[in-house]
């Protein structure tokens, strides 16, 4: 009995890291797009797309990494389509932003339904897939009582999910490249007077930021098994993402955290009633509280956030002052 | 053999849209020289160099160096090929450390950011001769340290040829003095330099040879030393300036405006205006002299009501304006036109038409929910033909009409609307003499109509002619009130840059308070409690 | 020698048409070789989706009035956010405001319309759902008013706050959810078809929805106020140079208050059209109308004419390419998603040619 209980924490503790690190990819793709100054709305699109290729691709070729590569070149691409609208043609980023998820959707859904009319790849044929999706349990870590299995047990996309976010975080703070992709997102005008190149900057990381977008659709593909409904595998997380950058203060370590706050409410959701039916006296309530409470808390949360930032207008504010403006040299 | 420049333009040319800003220039820098570039505001001056620090590309005309031509399409071509430039706005990262701001323009600095850059930047600046604390941020410094943050990095980066524009605009004396004490060693060491200004004294004093550039025209370059002020200026100008400007006699009123130890913040929080007194009266024109950004534009914002004001009194005809909306202020004949530098930021909606341009301040008074699109297409049509305004129509957006003819439609449009106070401050802000003429002319058939103006003016020519009291700031205090047929350039310079102080001039009368004053005692006194509080 | 983009002063006419023309165009043929390669003819697919399965269906009219169905939440909320973008206010909070909307006009037709005569329920339901969208659009304006909170985010925020909750009511069964069916177990949505349903005026067999007439008026009143009131006058300085609206006297955060509760209360208006059309709430209700809208609104370059232009060919490639499913079962009705994001690229990018012009560095000054 008691054995239970603990397992039903820990079952809890490695369910919010799972089914929450898409959050993650796509926060900190976005965090890197908007240092460069782009305000990116298509969060949800990309992943989307990164997502359907990814995963029709990996099955197809039963590589893993084939299938990382592809989620990561087809969000670049996404990527290298909104730079070329608001970097080289100067158009509005929110518009563009929201049509690359109307755009992106559109490509999920055309492209899934084309392929499942002909036949779907069933993940589970894919052994490559399968296996590689499979829990890595870290030697010694995973042995800890409770938070073990919860924390230090998941598959390989999680892994590289957190480098991801720990290398994006040493690359914006502490290189030359993260210099300058700051100044352009500060202020484009000055890093281009003392010789940046300020488009490839920015193409190369709104590339960049958009393909980890895609990895994190890829990681929801396989979450979901695979399995192709009339829902978006995305689901509203690349929203999500682009209300966590504001929470993380576009830093990739405290993204790291935000997702999983984010990721505790999600999961409360998810399995909250088991925790409630292991824990009747102390949780019971939980069974009373509804699942779309759960769901709004992030953004209210977020929306909360952005008040209060605005508020105190604090020194420390990641907001890179150029969000949102494109840079035109002769602009007099 | 023709002489090998350090820089040469040929023939360069640059539009925007329809404006000529530079046509068919020709310039040439020596090594190891400092060259003034001087004109006018609106002369061309910084978008001609802008073309050298590849922030503008030329329509036309060839850059060479060395006698070899060089191409220039990108600030990263001219980082290259040594040219620096030290921006009138500085081009410098906020929130980033001095050393970060030099830093990323560095090449070849390797992927990881060590911390040991900030020692490498400290002793570099100090190679050249400067102090500076390699880790405080842009945000927490002054004015002149960002200047010489500028500086340094232009210096680090290697460039062999240095622009400076209008880099004594924002520096006190003492700043200015030790600004050309480098300017001077940097040239020593084999640095060739161009500078821009419009102010003559320091074009005498720091350089070798002046470069005249008039309505984005080439006029000449001479040597300093075989010129003179008076020379330069009708250069400048392009005429001799006889300032022909009339100051009619006119019967002076009570006072209309009075401002009595008024102070105002700037937007950073500084004192920008501290204890002023000053009054207008009906029928003169009062002149505000000061080196630029020492508090006219807190003043004229606050007497429109547009800006908060910490202490004093602002009395029109008897009742105190403090605080009033500037709709109310609108309505008691007060008129404020302010010329910012991007000449359209303030006082008209430049995607809107003339028409609508013309009716912004008494929309509102049209009966019914509906604008009077009719009656302001009249105003319109009145103020282009009396005004001669050059548009296609009183339907083209403001926007796409030259300066002059902007800057007409606003003061036409206060004009017509029958002030009693025209606060107006660079009314000929880069314009051409005869649209500053035509303008001058509108000033004094106003003033003729026995309305108090005051004139916030950039040129001390224009203002000695046309004034007839000039006020004078230095930093936000006020040196003294003098009437303009008595005093002179030079007493006016020294009181911009606080030499001199007239306030006590009278010992029976304080500099700026009327003798037949307006206020109360009562006023005040309140103003005084409300002070202290 | 190189070439660099200059801003152009102004564009004619006939030169802009001719640039949008030719992106939409340039978009038909991408998605047309989409389609080829798909082994669809594209002609035959296009003339199924332009005519929106009207020609040879025997129950056109009722093809016609499903299209205005779509057409109008469309249309009105186009319209209705133009108004806030006219003043740079980036409202893209249409989703959150259209869900509290239709949440109060459904509260209204369940709660009084058994009671109240038909008419006046529905005057009710406008009512209250334009309250109910106004005010939760004027938050986010005081918000940025006061303490210069980011627009676009915050309403962005706000969008999922209101899905959330309107899912909430669709899910959870209690004695207090008025808005779901008692008899059934399952929660389901109570429908008010009868008591409270816009009426429709007959043309033989075809009945034009009252809606329709309606939001051409409030769209034609939205084009008077922005062009001739003075509030339309305040509206364009405020957009043009906030700067310069304060100069002016004018009350500038009264105005953005003003206008952001105006603009989200049109979004509350289109809901209640909505939802006094379909008769029943659903989650899917906004039917993504606040999303589209601001491409809508971006598109026409926030003339009200051209609005109702582009909802008209906008709703017409949605609903055109679910008519066409039916006969091209192999091409998903997505593909008016990916075709409408393709013109839009296409559009945005004939954008720039009409701002801007690409000019040859040339040597040599004047001889």
């Amino acid at each position: 009995m008691e054995m239970d209980k603990l397992g039903v924490i820990t079952t809890f503790i490695h369910n919010i890291v799972v089914y929450n690190i898409p959050l993650l990819y796509g926060t900190v793709g976005e965090i890197v797009v908007e240092k460069s100054g782009s305000l990116n709305l298509g969060v949800e699109g990309i992943m989307a797309v990164g997502a359907i290729f990814g995963y029709i691709v990996g099955c197809y070729t039963n590589s893993m990494l084939a299938g990382i590569l592809t989620a990561f070149g087809m969000g670049a691409l996404m990527g290298l389509l909104f730079a070329a609208l608001t970097v080289s043609l100067q158009a509005n980023q929110n518009i563009t932003g929201l049509t690359l998820t109307t755009f992106g959707l559109g490509v999920y859904f055309f492209v899934g339904n084309a392929i499942k009319a002909v036949r779907w790849p069933a993940m589970s044929d894919y052994s490559s897939i399968k296996n590689g999706f499979a829990d890595l349990p870290i030697p010694f870590l995973s042995d800890l009582p409770v938070i073990g299995k919860g924390l230090f047990s998941h598959n390989a996309l999680v892994y590289l999910g957190i480098v991801i976010a720990l290398c994006m975080w040493y690359y914006l703070n502490r290189t030359t490249p993260g210099l300058h992709l700051r100044a352009v997102g500060e202020n484009p005008g000055s890093a281009d007077s003392v010789g940046l190149n300020i488009k490839r900057i920015k193409y190369l990381h709104i590339m960049l930021g958009c393909g980890i977008m895609g990895i994190g659709g890829y990681y929801m593909g396989l979450n979901m098994s695979g399995s192709f409904s009339s829902a978006c595998w995305i689901n509203g997380y690349g929203w999500i993402a682009v209300a966590l950058v504001i929470f993380a203060n576009w830093n990739p370590v405290v993204a790291i955290l935000g997702t999983f706050v984010f990721g505790f409410f999600n999961t409360l959701r998810v399995s909250g009633s088991s925790l409630a039916v292991a824990f009747p006296e102390t949780l019971g309530w939980l069974a009373a509280v509804p699942t779309q409470l759960y769901q709004a808390l992030p953004f209210i949360i977020t929306a909360i956030v952005l008040v209060a930032s605005s508020i105190r207008k604090r020194e420390g504010s990641g907001l890179p002052a150029a969000l949102g403006l494109n840079y035109f040299r002769e602009e007099r | 053999m023709p002489e090998q420049y350090a820089i040469e333009m040929r023939g360069i040319t640059k539009t925007f849209g329809s404006v000529v800003a530079n046509n068919n220039i020709n310039l040439n820098l020596r090594q190891g020289e400092i060259l003034a570039l001087l004109g006018e505001n609106g002369s061309g001056k910084t978008t001609l160099m802008n073309m050298l620090s590849g922030i503008y590309a030329p329509d036309a005309g060839e850059i060479l160096m060395d006698g070899k031509p060089v191409s220039i399409t990108s600030p990263e071509d001219s980082k290259k090929l040594g040219i620096g430039m030290v921006h009138q706005h500085f081009k410098l990262v906020d929130v980033f450390s001095a050393a970060d701001n030099i830093w990323m323009g560095r090449e070849k600095s390797g992927f990881s950011l060590k911390s040991g850059r900030f020692g490498e930047i400290e002793a570099m600046a100090k190679k050249f001769g400067f102090d500076i604390d390699p880790k405080k941020k842009v945000r927490n410094m002054a004015v002149s340290e960002k200047q010489t943050l500028e500086i340094i990095k232009v210096l680090y980066y290697g460039a062999k040829i240095i622009i400076l524009d209008e880099p004594t605009a924002v520096l006190t004396v003492q700043e200015i003095e030790k600004l050309f004490a480098v300017l001077r060693r940097m040239k020593e060491e084999g640095h060739s330099i161009i500078i821009i200004t419009h102010k003559l004294n320091e074009v005498m004093d720091i350089s070798d040879r002046v470069a005249i550039l008039r309505k984005g025209e080439y006029i000449t370059t001479v040597n300093t030393a075989e010129t003179n002020e008076q020379e330069l200026t009708e250069w400048m100008v392009g005429r001799k300036i006889d300032l022909n400007i009339a100051r009619p006699v006119v019967e002076k009123t009570h006072p209309l405006l009075e401002i009595r130890d008024l102070t105002i913040k700037n937007d950073e929080g500084a004192t920008a205006i501290d204890k002023v007194s000053f009054y207008i009266r009906g029928g003169e024109i009062l002149g505000v002299a000061g080196i630029a950004g020492c508090g006219q534009k807190e003043l004229c914002e606050a007497i429109a009501g547009l800006r908060p004001i910490q202490s004093g009194l602002m009395i029109h005809k008897g009742d105190n304006i403090v605080g009033l909306p500037p709709k109310a202020i609108l309505e008691k004949g007060i008129s404020m036109s302010f010329i910012p530098e991007d000449r359209l930021g303030m006082g008209l909606a430049p995607s809107l038409s003339i028409t609508d341009n013309m009716i912004l301040k008494n929309y509102a008074d049209a009966k019914g929910p509906f604008v009077d699109r009719k009656s302001g297409r009249a105003d319109a049509q009145r103020v282009i033909e009396e005004l001669e305004v050059v548009t296609p129509s009183t339907e083209t957006p403001v926007r796409r009409l030259s300066g002059g003819n902007v800057q007409k439609v606003l003061l036409g449009r206060e004009i017509k609307a029958g002030p009693n106070v025209i606060v107006t401050a660079y009314p000929v802000r880069g314009l051409d003499i005869n649209s500053s003429y035509a303008i001058y002319d509108i000033l004094n058939q106003q003033k003729q109509d026995s309305v108090g103006i005051l004139f916030v003016g950039e040129d001390l020519d224009v203002m000695l002619a046309l004034c007839d009291k000039i006020l004078v700031l230095c930093h936000g205090r006020l040196m003294g009130v003098v009437h303009a047929h008595k005093t002179t350039k030079e007493e006016l310079g020294l009181m911009m840059t606080g030499a001199l102080d007239l306030t006590d001039k009278y010992e029976d009368k304080p500099a700026g308070i009327a003798r037949d004053t307006n206020i109360t005692p009562e006023q005040l006194e309140s103003a005084r409690e409300e002070g202290e509080n | 020698m190189g070439f660099h983009i200059v801003k152009r002063d102004a564009c004619p006419l006939w030169k802009k048409a001719c640039f949008y023309l030719l992106a939409v165009l340039a978009a038909l043929v991408v998605g047309g070789l989409l389609l080829l390669a798909m082994g669809v003819n594209p002609l035959a697919y296009y003339s199924r989706m332009f005519t929106m399965g009207m020609v040879g269906n025997k129950i056109a009219y009722k093809a016609f009035e499903n299209y205005l169905k779509v057409f109008v939440p469309l249309a009105l909320t186009s319209v209705a956010l133009s108004l806030a973008f006219k003043m740079r206010f980036w409202n893209i909070g249409g989703e959150g405001q259209f869900i509290l909307g239709s949440i109060a006009a459904a509260a209204v037709a369940l709660k009084l319309g058994p009671a109240l005569p038909g008419a006046v329920t529905l005057i009710l339901m406008c009512l209250a759902a334009m309250l109910a969208a106004g005010l939760y659009g004027v938050f986010v304006a005081a918000l940025k008013v006061r303490f210069g909170t980011n627009e676009t985010l915050m309403t962005l925020m706000l969008n999922y706050v209101a899905l959330y909750l309107l899912m909430f009511f669709g899910d959870r069964k209690a004695d207090w959810n008025f808005f779901l069916q008692e008899q059934s177990a399952r929660p389901v949505f109570q429908s008010f078809a009868e008591f409270a349903s816009f009426p429709r005026i007959m043309f033989g067999k075809f009945g034009l929805n009252i809606c329709v007439i309606l939001t051409f008026a409030v769209g034609a009143l939205v084009y008077v106020y922005l062009k001739y009131t003075k509030h339309g006058y305040e509206i364009s300085v405020v957009g043009d140079s906030a700067g310069t609206a304060h100069y002016a006297g004018m009350k500038v955060n009264a105005i953005v208050l003003r206008t952001v509760f105006l603009s989200a209360c049109l979004i509350g208006l289109a809901a209640a059209f909505k939802v006094g059309t379909a008769g029943v709430l659903s989650t899917a209700i906004t039917d993504d109308v606040g999303w589209t809208g601001i491409i809508v609104a971006w598109l026409s370059q926030l003339n009200t004419a051209v609005i109702f232009v582009v909802s008209a060919l906008i709703s017409m490639l949605h609903y055109g390419s679910v008519a066409a499913a039916a006969t091209f079962s192999r091409v998903d009705s997505s593909f008016a998603n990916m075709l409408q994001g393709v013109i839009l690229f296409l559009v945005l990018t004939a954008d720039f040619f009409i701002r801007f012009r690409i000019v040859r560095t040339q040597k040599g000054g004047k001889k």
